[in-house]
C-alpha cells in the first residue's frame, strides 16, 4: 500500500531559494554582458552615426558651394549639427596650404600658379577621421592610416567630342579662422569669379597639371584616383600617398578653361 | 511552487517583442541617415532650361542674314559667343556644327553638342 507520504509530488525536490537564485544569476548576468559589452557597442554606434551624418552634411555643403558656382546663386545658408567633433573653416591664405595646383604647358606657359583652395574641415576626435571640403569635392582620411578616400567628386570634366578640358577651382575665404561644434549655421557667398580659356590656333602643346598637398593632411591618394581614373590624365612623376608633388599630363587638349570661384564662408 | 500565478507570462513576452521592435527600429534610422541625398541632387542637376535656351539660340543664329543671304561672318561671330557664354555662364561645353541645304538634301542640318560635366546632350537638328 502507499502512503500518502510516498506519493511523488510534481513540485518536490523544487527550491525557492535556488529558483530564486538561478533567476538572480542571469539577471546580474545580463547586467554584466549589457555594460561590458552592449554599451561600448552603443558608444560606437554613435560614433560613426556622428561620422555618416557629417559625411553627409558635408555632402550638402559640397551642394551648396555648386549652386553658388555653377547656378551663380550668391548667397546660401545651411543648419547642420557638427557631432562628435569641430568643424572649421582655413581660407586659402592659410599655411601650411590643403593643396597647391599649378596649370601649365610644355612651352612653359603658366595658366595657373599654385592655386591654393582653402578647405572646410570636419575633424573627428572620436571617431579618427578628417572629411575636407577642398576645392570643390569632398574627401575623408583617417589620422592613422596615409590612404584617403573622395567621397563627392569636384565638377570638373573632359568633354572628348571637342577636347576641351574644364577645370574648376574653387577658393575658400573667409575672414579669419573660424571653427564650430554643435548646432551652427554654414553661411556662404558667392565672391569673384575668373574665367580663362585658352584656345589659342589648336593648342598642341601638352599641358601639365602639378599638385602639391599639404604632407601632414595628405589627400593626394583621393585626388590622385579622380585625376587619373575619372578625367583620364596620366601620372608623369611623384608617387601619390607620401606627401610629395604630384605631376600629371593632361589628356589631348585644344581648348583649356580654367573657371575660378570665390567662395567666402561669412560665419560657422 | 504552491500558489504561484503564471497569468503575467504576457509581461516577458511583452518585453522581448518590444526589445526586439527597437533593435530594428535602431538599424532602420542607422540606414536612414545617408539615404535622401542622392536623389534630390539628380533632380536638381538635369538642366533642361539651359539647353533648351542654348538650343533656341543656336537654332535661330543659324538664320542669320543679311539682305536675304546668308551672313557666314556674323553667324559664326555669334556662335562663338555662344560658346564662351554657355562656358562662363553655364559651365557647360557647346559644340555646333551646321549642314547647308543643297539641291539634293535641301534642308538645314545643326549638330548641337552640350556637356556640362554630369549629362551630355546631342541632337540632330533639322529644318522641315
Amino acid at each position: 500500500m502507499m502512503g500518502k507520504n510516498n506519493r511523488v509530488s510534481c513540485t518536490s525536490g523544487v527550491s525557492e531559494s535556488i529558483g530564486f537564485l538561478l533567476i538572480f544569476t542571469i539577471v546580474i548576468a545580463g547586467i554584466g554582458l549589457v555594460t561590458l559589452y552592449g554599451y561600448p557597442m552603443l558608444l560606437k554606434q554613435q560614433t560613426s552615426a556622428d561620422e555618416q551624418i557629417m559625411e553627409k552634411n558635408m555632402i550638402v555643403l559640397q551642394n551648396d558651394v555648386k549652386s553658388l558656382a555653377y547656378k551663380t546663386i550668391p548667397y546660401k545658408e545651411t543648419s547642420l549639427r557638427i557631432g562628435g567633433g569641430v568643424l572649421t573653416v582655413y581660407n586659402s591664405t592659410y599655411t601650411p596650404a590643403s593643396s597647391s595646383i599649378k596649370i601649365y604647358d610644355q612651352n612653359n606657359i603658366i595658366y595657373e600658379n599654385s592655386f591654393q583652395s582653402g578647405e572646410l574641415r570636419y575633424s573627428s576626435d572620436s571617431a579618427g577621421t578628417d572629411i575636407s571640403l577642398q576645392n570643390g569635392a569632398v574627401v575623408m582620411r583617417r589620422h592613422v592610416e596615409p590612404g584617403s578616400v573622395m567621397l563627392a567628386e569636384p565638377r570638373w570634366f573632359y568633354d572628348s567630342q571637342t577636347n576641351t578640358m574644364v577645370i574648376n577651382l574653387v577658393n575658400i575665404t573667409s575672414t579669419g579662422m573660424m571653427a564650430k561644434m554643435g548646432v551652427g549655421t554654414v553661411q556662404m557667398e558667392l565672391g569673384e569669379t575668373q574665367f580663362l580659356k585658352t584656345d589659342t590656333p589648336p593648342l598642341t602643346a601638352e599641358v601639365y597639371l602639378e599638385y602639391t598637398p599639404d604632407p601632414v593632411q595628405d589627400y593626394s591618394i583621393a585626388w590622385n584616383n579622380y585625376f587619373q581614373k575619372t578625367l583620364g590624365m596620366t601620372l608623369i612623376s611623384g608617387t601619390p600617398g607620401n606627401g610629395a608633388m604630384l605631376k600629371y599630363q593632361l589628356p589631348p587638349t585644344n581648348t583649356l578653361v580654367i573657371k575660378q570661384y570665390e567662395v567666402n564662408i561669412r560665419s560657422l | 511552487m504552491a500558489g504561484l500565478k503564471d497569468d503575467a507570462q504576457w509581461i516577458v513576452l511583452m518585453g522581448f517583442v518590444v526589445s526586439f521592435s527597437l533593435f530594428f527600429i535602431a538599424i532602420v534610422l542607422n540606414q536612414s541617415t545617408v539615404i535622401g541625398q542622392t536623389t534630390a541632387e539628380a533632380v536638381l542637376e538635369f538642366p533642361k532650361n539651359d539647353i533648351r535656351g542654348v538650343r533656341d539660340v543656336i537654332i535661330q543664329s543659324e538664320f542669320l542674314k543679311v539682305n536675304n543671304i546668308r551672313d557666314v561672318n556674323n553667324i559664326s561671330n555669334v556662335q562663338n559667343d555662344i560658346r564662351t557664354l554657355s562656358l562662363s555662364r553655364q559651365n557647360s561645353v557647346v559644340n555646333i556644327s551646321s549642314t547647308q541645304p543643297t539641291i539634293s538634301n535641301p534642308y538645314t542640318t545643326v549638330d548641337i553638342h552640350y556637356n556640362n560635366g554630369v549629362m551630355i546632350y546631342n541632337e540632330i537638328w533639322r529644318s522641315k
